[in-house]
């Protein structure tokens, strides 16, 4: 009897910790996630269907988010309080351009603090194109929405970026693949064909069943020369000199895995202080590094087993965060420093407090889209990429 | 710290013990253990357990069971209550034409009749592993939905839901034949129609735990829940999710885990217009469905009179309603029971709103028990039960379980 009350009373204290152990969250002290999406509601929601997070930024104690609707269906602009761990505004972007599917591309700032800029795709088959659109967000969360047009007629925005010191939009544009200039102050455009895939390489990506939506690089970005890099036909990186208006094709290519180069493109880029410049491949979900002074890359594996890395962050003291892993997988947060490696952080897990809902649920996510970090450094934002899709928020860990 | 934490643990349940003990109920009922019969199965040694995978079918007045062995072998049953005769099928692997990488943990899904006397049904990983292993070679493929011709004897598999996931639940509209699902772990609600082979993924509509589930009204439309625990409806005419604005009810308190997890168990009594719910936080619901739109329900109160403050405990996965109109239901089952180590058998007055014990089990005999809404055209009632002799991992014994208020069933 006395054993088998002791035995009671270890088995007691271990059994939390068995229970635990396959279901570890990342779930660290200070995170939460905010409900952004709700059908019928009273509470300011997005509505199901037209909330997938597909851009992100912050702006002050506002993070500021475009989305994906269903096809059919207006994407919306919203913003939340980080402060106050709820929805601020909602926008439909109906109302300023209609047409339009996506709000994927850009969310790059002016040099005025609460400036940015998006590039959005139009519904497919409307023969309408996409646009640059401007936003401003109010000290109260409100966004102003203005349409800077169409850069290039009857294609979408699919990447896009903006260099704050010239004033100009470098995109690339769907389905044709072309890229384009656009320079707000003249309101000079200009597309190049340099970065179109060629007969050869569509019949690559014909007998890989990829459509332009696959293997078009899914983001910009600009080094500290003001030179822009992206990927193009087939698995290659490009360097768009402004200067001189010339491309150039980097000698190393992305990593890859062989025999599936033809899905290689750029998933996603993070330019961290310092201008050390990272970037991932969607084909194997690997990580690299851009040395833009040596225009070479150097592979830095891959975080996880599954492919995609879909958006990347800064953290504190030289780490990334990024999100690995998509549909039909699921994500998994990662972190990566230059002398410590890979984490992976798994599924986050984080508690959302709402009206109706004070005693918190947890929110597991398992589709993330974007990624930002506050302006402070203190927080790191994601959201998701669902039917109905919500915020989540930790802090950015402060390791030495 | 962790010994002030386990006295005070003691002192809870001390406290809960004595709360469950003033209420003592009576025993002295005309119903005894001759109204209940539990029904071995056969030819399956390492059999484990049932999970909601029990249905009727109306057609045969038959009742079909899915008995796992919890790894990778699931048994498929048939009960006929006219012979009192129970049958081994096979088990799904063969039936439905598995290859190994195709295994299937379980049939956590409940049985539902189809409009041509046929059966439905989806699979389940049933292990963790299947959330982590993905496209590794031991990984989980994916839960593949299945239908079952009585006349023939042959199992047709109807392809899967989504690739990785399993399907916790299904439901037929019995008008025109779709099929609804909804996955695991990402809790996507599915649509399939398998005369035309399509599938639409509506998306995703939980929170970190997957209600597990689905109900259909007598229009063919269906019913889920979000993370709020309100009613989410697939309107058969308009194809699209309808939301109710108010969550179904809870007792204050009620933690968020058990909201999120919803429904528990259901079952239909069509001369009320009633579908009752229970819930995972232990509420009796009286739902009353309209064509289009939410429709309305009732509070009807706990399951179980309980300590105040713990209302929301009991665990409910299991309902029937009998032919007299009132409810039926066993209590108990991970690690939640209202009589130290015991399930009980309630019978629920919905017009009184009153819970009486008919019969109690220690739990070696019954230590859980899944069903919603089977009951023969006799009205005998039916669960899938099951008992842990030894409590370890494999001590585990599953078996059916024949009710009847009115009449002796042994």
């Amino acid at each position: 009897m006395y054993n088998s009350i002791i035995y009671s009373l270890i088995a007691l204290f271990f059994v939390p910790v068995i229970a635990n152990a396959q279901y570890t969250f990342f779930n660290p002290k200070g995170s939460f996630a905010i409900e952004a999406s709700l059908e019928n509601t009273d509470e300011l929601r997005m509505p199901i269907y037209r909330n997938a997070m597909s851009s992100l930024t912050v702006s002050g104690d506002f993070v500021l988010g475009g989305t994906t609707a269903q096809k059919g269906l207006s994407p919306l602009l919203f913003s939340s309080s980080l402060s106050q761990r709820k929805l601020t505004a909602v926008k439909q972007l109906d109302d300023v351009v209609k047409g339009q599917l996506s709000i994927g591309t850009g969310f790059t700032g002016a040099k005025s603090g609460n400036v940015f800029y998006v590039g959005t795709m139009p519904q497919p088959g409307t023969g309408v194109g996409g646009h640059i659109i401007e936003l401003q967000v109010n000290l109260k969360g409100q966004i102003i929405v203005k349409d800077l047009g169409e850069p290039v007629a009857g294609e979408g925005v699919f990447a896009m970026t903006f260099n704050p010191d010239k004033n100009e939009f470098y995109g690339i544009v769907h389905p044709s693949g072309k890229f384009f200039t656009f320079n707000l102050k003249t309101g000079k455009t200009q597309v190049y064909d340099q970065t179109v895939p060629s007969e050869k390489d569509l019949d690559t990506y014909h007998s890989f069943a990829l459509e332009p939506e696959d293997y078009l690089g899914r983001s910009l970005v600009l080094d500290q020369q003001g030179r822009i890099y992206g990927s193009r036909s087939i698995n290659k990186l490009f360097c768009f000199d402004p200067a001189t208006q010339s491309f150039s094709v980097l000698k190393d290519e992305l990593p890859f895995v062989w025999g599936r180069e033809a899905m290689g493109r750029i998933d996603s880029w993070v330019k961290m202080p310092g201008d050390v410049i990272y970037g991932s491949n969607a084909a194997d979900g690997q990580l690299f590094r851009l040395d833009p002074v040596k225009q070479t890359i150097v592979n830095l594996g891959k975080p996880i087993m599954m492919p995609r890395i879909m958006a990347m962050t800064p953290g504190k003291n030289g780490m990334l965060y990024g999100v690995a892993g998509a549909a039909p997988g699921y994500a998994h947060l990662f972190s990566y420093h230059p002398q410590k490696g890979f984490r992976d952080l798994g599924n986050p897990e984080f508690k959302m407090i709402s009206p109706g809902l004070e005693q918190g649920i947890n929110w597991r996510a398992f589709q993330i889209a974007s990624m930002a970090t506050a302006q402070s450094g203190n927080y790191i934002i994601m959201g998701e990429n669902e039917a109905l899709s919500q915020l989540m928020v930790f802090p950015a860990e402060d390791l030495p | 710290m962790r010994i002030v934490c386990f006295i005070m643990l003691l002192i809870a349940q001390a406290t809960s013990l004595f709360a469950y003990a003033y209420q003592d109920t009576s025993l002295n009922k005309p119903i005894s253990e001759r109204n209940v019969s539990f029904i071995d199965y056969p030819d399956f040694p390492e059999a484990h357990s049932t999970w909601g995978s029990i249905g009727y079918n109306p057609a045969n007045n038959n009742v079909y069971v899915g008995v796992t062995n919890h790894a990778d072998k699931v048994g498929f049953y048939e009960y006929d209550p006219a012979r009192n005769q129970i049958q081994l099928h096979g088990f799904l692997k063969d039936l439905g034409h598995l290859r190994p990488f195709q295994w299937q943990g379980k049939m956590h899904s409940k049985i539902v009749a189809g409009p041509q006397g046929e059966i439905y049904f989806s699979t389940d990983g049933g292990e963790s592993r299947q959330e982590y292993l993905m496209n590794h070679p031991h990984g989980y493929a994916g839960g593949y939905f299945m239908k079952w011709n009585p006349a023939t004897k042959q199992l047709t598999n109807l392809g899967m839901g989504m690739q990785y996931e399993s399907i916790k639940d299904v439901e037929v509209d019995t008008e025109s034949g779709i099929i609804y699902a909804i996955s695991y772990p990402q809790a996507h609600f599915l649509v399939y129609d398998p005369q035309k082979n399509l599938l639409h993924d509506a998306g995703r509509l939980g929170s970190s735990h997957v209600p597990r589930v689905l109900f259909t009204d007598w229009w063919g439309n269906c019913y889920y829940v979000d993370w709020r625990q309100r009613l989410v409806k697939y309107e058969k005419s308009t194809g699209k999710l309808v939301f109710a604005k108010q969550s179904l009810p809870a007792f204050p308190g009620t933690p968020g885990q058990k909201i999120v997890t919803g429904i528990t168990a259901y079952a239909k009594n069509p001369d009320k217009k009633a579908i009752y719910l229970v819930t995972y936080g232990a509420k009796l619901v009286a739902f009353y469905p309209q064509e289009t739109g939410i429709g309305k329900w009732e509070d009807l109160g706990g399951v179980f009179e309980t300590a105040k403050g713990e209302e929301w405990k009991p665990y409910v996965p299991n309902l029937n309603v009998g032919l007299n109109g009132k409810l039926y239901y066993v209590i108990g089952g991970h690690g939640n029971y209202v009589r130290k180590d015991k399930t009980v058998l309630i019978e629920f007055d919905p017009e009184q709103r009153k819970a009486n014990i008919l019969l109690e089990f220690p739990i070696g005999r019954l230590t859980e028990v899944t069903g919603s809404d089977i009951r023969d055209k006799d009205g005998n009632m039916y669960f899938a039960g099951r008992k842990r002799p030894d409590r370890t991992e494999n001590g585990s014994v599953p078996f059916l379980i024949k009710f009847n208020p009115e009449k002796e069933v042994k």
